[in-house]
């Protein structure tokens, strides 16, 4: 009785969204039952509710309607053209993993519907922007793509791994994956000219892997000083064997699975010690003002999990902002070109104590940045440099302690905590 | 048909038409010989595949590299799955899903600059612009697929295959080749499933061996088949047009994961009752109305 | 060396644990089971949920864990196997859709993040440079203790003797005053049971998420095509081959860690496809 009367009452709500006057359209895209979509999903949903108590865009109310992708390629294809020919959306909020964009891009270029990614970080998507930026105005990514991720990393293996822990030589443990590939290729080209840091051997395991033992063992016989992992597909795995066998070398890099605040939750506790790098703004992450009343809102609106939004989250609490107010500017969302070009305007530089804390802004058509020397158009703008003060950088590695904290311990500008070594390693 | 439903519609009846296409490729194989394959992906994975290595990497023109995909899912499914038509019974299910698994694991481990690794493939060459055109091409292709199926179901290698299904030494015995059958049969549905394929990576322009080489492909793909009706032409195109629609029409009620619940729910409750599917369940209310009419019983 | 040793013996018993069950209803119904997958998820869950997020003692945990495989495994052979007659496609089919149904299920109730169970035993050791778990040890013990009882229970017991003979010929069984039905039904909840209690190992080994159970099917697979039907040794001798082979390859070139499991399954059966161990069938 219950379940159908919240049924009904679902039901209802549903009708009466999609009949109130709701002139422009968001659509949601990405998992409707994972932490990282429903960050995204709420990110949006509060900045909406948030434009519509100021009176609306452009006069008009806003509106979402969601499509679930499962995390699953095919039905992403199919959640794309639900959000474009059957529910007619001017604007399309993405909280999509890696392939499942790849998945609909064609779609997107297909129907130049206003896109915004906030988890896929893939530079490959850039590289789509830099190569056809007519078909790819509709996309721009706020995060900052993969690329930038890693160039950060390797300043952090100079300054933190080799400087302070006195680390020579490295091993590297990456998934069988695309992903696994790009993140490994960037940091063993890097890791060694830049950060002074041997590769003894790189290890690539299957994503399946039920046993990490013999691969621990393998790191162990490399001889380097701790394992650089790199893994976005059932990262808990591997982490909680790690801690589980207590594998008697350090071990960081990334770990997407550490990037949430209910990693400790998930994992029981069998996670500490685990450090990864994270996109911005991280968990254990110090806020700025306005980012901390979007986590305030947010927490008095939701109870159930993620308790606190993913960095995608925020982004597309902002993101949205922004692309309602580059339409504003462009006069709709209809005329992609002048939505584009307004969409690259949009700057929001967001302080703590009187300094840059975080910024919201997009790289220009060929601007380049200068560590790495490429373009990243249409991409969320990052600074690879300290003390950071053109916006904030690519990323922080933050560290989970064996008690259950967890902070930033790097870049120091934006440290909470420093980096140690799990107990046993000690 | 375009000019009466939405574009949104259409496009559920694309996705139906591409799957009713894979169910009829499934059916003509293991709906009619009870060979029940498992790995009905890894053919339709070997078609998509190969039209998007040939046309995006090697830029062959999709009117080549399509009848050169269904060719190379002919040929693969030959050499790789053909020893398997020895097996009987659930080992052959078993020994095409073993195929389907490592199809998987091979896409991404074996020339990843080509298969595009776990990322797969996307900018694929699209054949249409629009929804229209694509619904054209779907339906016409799916036509097509039926049209060529039923013709060649009414001839005496169908009847051949039927009683294969039934009773594959009475065939044997009665001087058929049965080898000969079964290896026509899988030709068969290897270049229904190489055409599918093909043309489906080229309408949805990217693949991932994810979403390929997946045992919820094979679901769908499976109970379309047996949903609407194993053995039959129409009974498949049915079970997809269903089941594609029964989610679509899900979505704006139930848009998370309880969708997936009561899509399988339904499926498996249908099954249940009637495993030879809707069209029996149709047939059998037909009969009732004109059992009624003459009313025999009585 | 010694580490692959230690390291397969490991893995090795929580595969042979796993396939028991499989090979059980295989052997018995000649029905492949494809829900198999299933009891772990099930199990791995329910264990979650009764020690993780309810705070109560592994034992319960455990008993509740396997009473859910049991009953599930019962379950399915009234409400499917029984209704659908023993026609061994539908039952294969429900049973695939079944299994997708149990993981929209979990999906629905617990999300679809992976959560990771705390040791069942906690502590390490390490053994000739290769770290054991306490966990993994116990989880490989109780394997081994599940599969010397079940052996006897099969070997030494009425009720198993009759299940061996069912196995063999089910129409002889059922003249000799066999009722294959029951034996059946207890086959079922066996399995079930055994299925259960594997997946929580498994889990507390990997991870406990939605789409758990396929990995576990697949190993199940491979075992018993390779072991061949109707026999616990070959299913324990073939669950150390893919065991070692698995630990082998990850120490050579773990990115290959699947395919050679793929290519013995698939060379098994165009080869010998009644298995290494298993018996010739008559049909």
């Amino acid at each position: 009785m219950k379940l159908r009367l919240g049924l009904i009452a679902g039901l209802s709500a549903g009708l009466l969204a999609t009949t109130a006057l709701a002139d422009i359209k968001v659509g949601f895209i990405g998992s409707l039952s994972s932490d990282t979509g429903l960050s995204t999903l709420r990110g949006a949903q509060i900045a909406i509710d948030e434009l519509n108590d100021a009176g609306g865009v452009m006069g008009q109310q806003v509106s979402m309607v969601t499509a679930d992708t499962g995390e699953d390629v095919i039905e992403g294809v199919k959640a794309f053209e639900y959000l474009a020919e059957s529910a007619e959306v001017d604007f399309i909020i993405s909280g999509s993993i890696d392939d499942v964009s790849l998945g609909w891009m064609p779609r997107m270029q297909e129907y130049q519907i206003p896109t915004l990614d906030t988890w896929t970080s893939y530079i490959g998507i850039i590289d789509m922007v830099i190569e056809d930026p007519e078909v790819m105005a509709p996309y721009f990514m706020n995060i900052a793509s993969d690329e930038a991720l890693a160039t950060l990393y390797i300043n952090f293996g100079a300054e933190v791994l080799k400087a302070k822990m006195g680390f020579e030589s490295v091993v590297i443990l990456a998934e069988d994956t695309a992903f696994g590939q790009a993140i490994t290729g960037l940091v063993t080209d890097a890791l060694a000219p830049v950060a002074g840091i041997d590769v003894a051997d790189v290890i690539v395991y299957d994503i399946g892997t039920v046993d990490f033992a013999p691969i621990f063992s393998k790191a162990q016989n490399s001889g380097a000083d701790f394992i650089y992992q790199v893994s976005s597909v059932n990262s808990q795995v591997i982490s909680s064997q790690y801690v589980k066998l207590q594998v008697p070398m350090a071990m960081t890099g990334v770990n997407v699975s550490a990037l949430g605040m209910e990693y400790w939750e998930d994992t029981g506790g069998a996670g500490g010690g685990i450090s990864t790098l994270s996109p911005v703004p991280s968990v254990g992450f110090p806020l700025d003002p306005v980012s901390q009343g979007f986590v305030d809102t947010y927490q008095s609106k939701y109870d159930t999990r993620p308790m606190i939004p993913h960095f995608n989250g925020f982004n597309a609490y902002h993101g949205l902002k922004q692309a309602m107010a580059a339409a504003e500017a462009a006069g709709g969302f209809s005329d992609v070109a002048a939505w584009n070009a307004e969409m690259l305007k949009q700057d929001l530089i967001l302080e703590k104590d009187g300094q840059l804390w975080l910024r919201y802004g997009f790289w220009q058509h060929g601007e380049v940045e200068e560590v790495t020397g490429r373009t990243y158009p249409q991409n969320a703008r990052f600074d690879l440099t300290s003390p950071y003060e053109d916006a904030q950088p690519s990323m922080v590695v933050i560290q989970w302690k064996e008690d259950g904290t967890v902070g930033v311990v790097y870049p120091f500008e934006y440290a909470s905590t420093e980096f140690e070594l799990p107990s046993w390693v000690k | 048909m375009p000019e009466f439903v939405e574009r949104g519609t259409l496009r559920t009846m694309i996705q139906a038409c591409y799957l009713a296409i894979f169910a009829m490729s499934w059916d003509v194989l293991s709906g009619r010989t009870g060979y029940i394959s498992f790995g009905h992906p890894f053919l339709i994975g070997i078609g998509a595949y190969s039209t998007a290595i040939l046309s995006k990497k090697f830029g062959v023109p999709p009117e080549y590299s399509i009848p050169l995909a269904i060719v190379i899912t002919m040929f693969g499914g030959l050499v790789v799955l053909l020893p398997a038509l020895r097996i009987k019974g659930s080992y052959f299910a078993l020994v095409t899903l073993a195929f389907m698994e490592l199809m998987y694991q091979l896409v991404q481990v074996i020339r990843p600059d080509l298969t595009g690794g776990t990322r797969g493939i996307t900018g694929i060459k699209s054949l249409t612009r629009g929804a229209e055109a694509g619904y054209e091409l779907a339906v016409t292709l799916m036509l097509g697929v039926a049209l060529g199926l039923w013709l060649l179901m009414r001839t005496r290698f169908g009847t051949a295959l039927w009683a294969i299904g039934m009773d594959e030494d009475s065939v044997r015995g009665s001087g058929l080749s049965t080898t000969r059958l079964k290896t026509m049969a899988f030709l068969v549905s290897a270049l229904v499933a190489g055409l599918g394929g093909a043309y489906y990576a080229h309408y949805t322009g990217s693949l991932a061996p994810r979403a390929l080489f997946d045992i919820d492909f094979l679901f769908t793909i499976i109970v379309a088949a047996l949903i609407g009706g194993a053995g039959t032409i129409i009974g498949p195109m049915f079970g997809a047009f269903f089941l594609i629609f029964l989610l679509e029409w899900l979505r704006p009620i139930l848009p998370g994961a309880e969708r997936y619940f009561v899509y399988g729910g339904v499926a498996l409750i249908l099954y249940m009752y009637q495993p030879k599917g809707l069209v029996a369940i149709a047939q059998s209310l037909r009969d009732r109305v004109r059992g009624d009419n003459y009313d025999h019983r009585a | 060396m010694t580490q692959i040793l230690i390291q397969g013996m490991l893995l090795s018993g929580l595969y042979a644990l796993i396939a028991m069950g499989f090979m059980l209803i295989f052997s018995i119904g000649r029905t492949l089971n494809l829900a198999y997958g299933a009891y772990l998820l099930v199990g791995g869950y329910v264990y979650f949920w009764l020690c993780q997020q309810m705070g109560l003692p592994q034992i319960v945990g455990f008993a509740g864990a396997v009473t859910a495989g049991v009953l599930m495994g019962l379950l399915k052979h009234r409400l499917i196997v029984k209704t659908l007659n023993g026609d061994h496609v539908a039952i294969e089919i429900s049973t695939l859709i079944l299994a997708v149904v149990l993981q929209a299920g979990v999906v629905l109730l617990f999300g679809d993040s992976s959560k990771i169970l705390l040791p069942i035993v906690p502590g390490v050791v390490t053994v000739a440079g290769a770290q054991v778990t306490f966990n993994i040890l116990t989880a490989t013990l109780i394997s081994w203790a599940v599969i010397i009882g079940l052996y006897l229970y099969i070997s030494r017991t009425h009720t198993g003797r009759a299940m061996q003979a069912v196995s063999m010929d089910a129409k002889g069984a059922a003249l000799s005053g066999v009722d294959p039905d029951r034996i059946n039904l207890i086959t079922w909840g066996i399995s079930g049971g055994l299925g259960a209690l594997g997946g929580v190992f498994f889990a507390s080994y990997t991870q406990l998420y939605p789409g758990m159970w396929v990995a576990p099917l697949i190993i199940s697979v491979a075992v018993v095509i390779v072991g061949g039907i109707g026999s616990i040794l070959g299913t324990l001798v073939v669950a150390h081959i893919v065991g070692f082979m698995e630990v082998g390859v990850s120490s050579w070139s773990p990115e290959l860690r699947g395919v050679f499991t793929m290519i013995l399954i698939v060379a098994v059966l165009v080869l010998r496809p009644q298995g290494l161990f298993g018996r010739e069938e008559t049909h």
